[in-house]
């Protein structure tokens, strides 16, 4: 019950407004995470693959048939805990502290517990949830797991920056239904590349074989790594974080907010596994044919395509608060029902991750591509606004920024200063 | 720790640990902010996992990766096969003279880390950073326990080298329990 939830949980949300194919749901991506995944481990835990720098790093044999399971496993189930309508303003409309990953543990260790438990050798949620979350989300809720090398790789083969099953698989698959073709690289030859291996020296004076193993990949893998990062690059600007998109992720967090009870998803996992995006459209559909239906405002611009336009792009001088700064100074100029801040988060730098050379050296990747260190990371970030303010409001801040952005700095140095002083 | 005032004091960080001859790679970074933060209580919105080569934290990669963005510190590439530095530019530096009140009042644990740390290679720092997690997580257990605990989530550290982090890491922390 709840992994088929996730036939009604669209994978990009709104975004089937600007890409009318991305009409996909996350029941398929959680799959084909599954299968990649199981892919890798097969590949990575191959005797060939297997040097003696990392042998130790790997479980008996017998227990192999059991960590697949465990992977694939937490593959299938890395997204059960998604809101209706995916990633769209959920830190608005969770309680505070709570986040899907939270939500995907919670119900790990209720609904799943006793399927889990059934299937054949049983399997332990904790361990589950542990590599579904993986290191970063365990972190950020405050899990305080610790994660030993082999489960480290085993996490990094899930939700992994470098060579996730879960990115591989999302580009892959939105790549698929947007038509937008910058998210295809060649992952039949990434996968067949990638092995377990010793990181590369962090410095000189360090020796072979000190750090802990890893995820790598071979040098002829390198070129499809680099071509999965720029994937990702293009799929960020031109998909996910399209401004359009952006737009209807602020209508359709301003529907919700004024139509659920409290303006927040429950985030008990019953609740939460009773409601989908079935739910969401039916109740935009009736709110925005009445007009004292709560939400109608935003209801009505999400059904009849009214959506904010951009007024102002994020420029290479802007630094990471400025668009913010000038997105609340035109709130306030304009009117806070007619401004929003749409904004991508931040790239983050390429992962480095090492490089099996054909001299049996692992090699830093960030030393060996010339392609990964060049990457943009600035996030997308707009000043999105209503049709009817757009023109005068772009005119004010191209007149205006440089104002705007000083007084803001020395607004928050000064705040600063007096938070040091006291 | 606001954020403007958390990217003022790495980007001092990064400065002060290459001036002490530190690789000042990420790790070096990473570990460094990590024992300022438990050693001297240096306040950043940081959590930090036991993860790869001891304690990590996503959100101060994140941060870093933003300030590469911002143009505050800059990834400089090092012959093969080692990974990237990290070095401070202009604009890191404007940054860190404008937010005098914040660099006065956290220069001397900076100075003190980058001191302690920067002639210290990455393997040491690990095996420090994961000897400070195992005495923050298990305080009440002795030395040799902690090193076991250390030895039992980082196999390739020796026990005897396990054994001497936990020591060193106590002689730091006792003066202040």
């Amino acid at each position: 019950m709840p992994f088929q939830r996730l036939r009604n949980i669209h994978q990009l949300a709104l975004t089937y407004l600007v890409y009318p194919g991305a009409s996909h749901k996350r029941f398929e991506h959680s799959l084909g995470v599954m299968e990649l995944a199981g892919r890798i481990y097969d590949t990575v835990t191959r005797d060939d693959k297997r040097s003696d720098a990392v042998r130790d790093v790997f479980p008996s044999a017998k227990d192999h048939g059991y960590w697949r399971t465990v992977v694939r496993m937490a593959a299938l189930c890395h997204d059960l805990g998604h809101l209706p309508f995916s990633h769209a303003a959920e830190d608005a409309l969770l309680p505070d502290g709570v986040d899907h990953e939270r939500i995907t543990w919670d119900i790990l260790h209720s609904d799943m517990a006793t399927i889990l438990a059934d299937l054949v050798p049983p399997v332990r949620p904790d361990l589950v949830g542990k590599l579904a979350l993986g290191p970063r989300k365990a972190e950020k809720l405050g899990l305080r797991l610790e994660f030993d090398p082999w489960e480290a790789i085993l996490a990094e083969i899930i939700v992994g920056d470098a060579f996730g099953a879960d990115r591989m698989d999302y580009l892959l698959r939105d790549s698929l239904h947007t038509g937008a073709t910058y998210g295809r690289f060649d992952h039949h030859r990434l996968i067949d590349t990638l092995r377990i291996m010793p990181s590369a020296p962090r410095e000189e004076g360090e020796g072979e074989g000190l750090a802990e193993p890893t995820l790598g990949c071979e040098r002829g893998g390198l070129q499809s790594a680099e071509a999965l990062l720029l994937a990702r690059y293009f799929m960020f600007s031109q998909v996910y974080y399209h401004p359009t998109r952006l737009a209807y992720n602020e209508h359709l967090k301003d529907f919700l907010v004024e139509w659920l009870p409290d303006g927040r998803f429950a985030a008990d996992p019953s609740a939460h596994l009773a409601r989908d995006d079935s739910d969401v459209l039916c109740a935009i559909k009736l709110a925005a044919r009445s007009p004292s239906a709560p939400g109608h405002r935003a209801a009505r611009r999400i059904v009849s395509r009214d959506h904010f336009k951009v007024a102002y792009v994020r420029s290479p001088d802007d630094s990471s608060d400025d668009v913010r700064a000038l997105a609340d100074a035109a709130a306030e100029r304009f009117s806070p029902e007619l401004v929003r801040h749409g904004a991508s988060p931040s790239r983050g730098a390429a992962p480095d991750f090492p490089v099996f050379d054909r001299d049996g050296r692992s090699v830093s990747a960030l030393g060996l591509s010339d392609v990964f260190g060049k990457l943009p990371t600035s996030p997308d970030e707009y000043v999105l606004a209503d049709r009817s303010i757009r023109p005068e409001l772009a005119r004010w801040i191209s007149r205006e920024r440089e104002q705007i952005l000083e007084e803001a700095l020395d607004a928050q140095t000064e705040e600063i200063d007096e938070e040091v002083t006291t | 720790m606001n954020r403007l005032a958390q990217d003022a004091v790495l980007v001092g960080l990064v400065r002060r640990l290459r001036d002490a001859d530190s690789w000042g790679g990420e790790t070096h970074v990473q570990k460094a902010a990590y024992l300022l933060h438990e050693l001297r209580g240096v306040p950043f919105a940081f959590d930090f996992i036991l993860y790869k080569h001891g304690p990590f934290s996503f959100e101060l990669r994140d941060e870093l990766a933003s300030m590469q963005s911002d143009r505050l510190i800059e990834r400089e590439p090092r012959r093969l096969p080692y990974g990237p530095q990290l070095q401070v530019t202009d604009r890191g530096r404007a940054l860190e003279h404008r937010m005098q009140k914040t660099m006065a009042r956290y220069g001397e644990d900076l100075d003190w880390v980058a001191s302690w740390l920067g002639g210290r290679g990455v393997t040491d720092l690990e095996r420090l950073a994961t000897a400070m997690w195992m005495t923050r997580h298990h305080d009440d257990a002795s030395v040799p326990a902690r090193a076991e605990r250390l030895i039992a989530k980082k196999p390739h550290i020796e026990l005897s080298d396990a054994i001497d982090a936990v020591e060193e890491i106590d002689a730091l922390v006792a003066p202040t329990a």
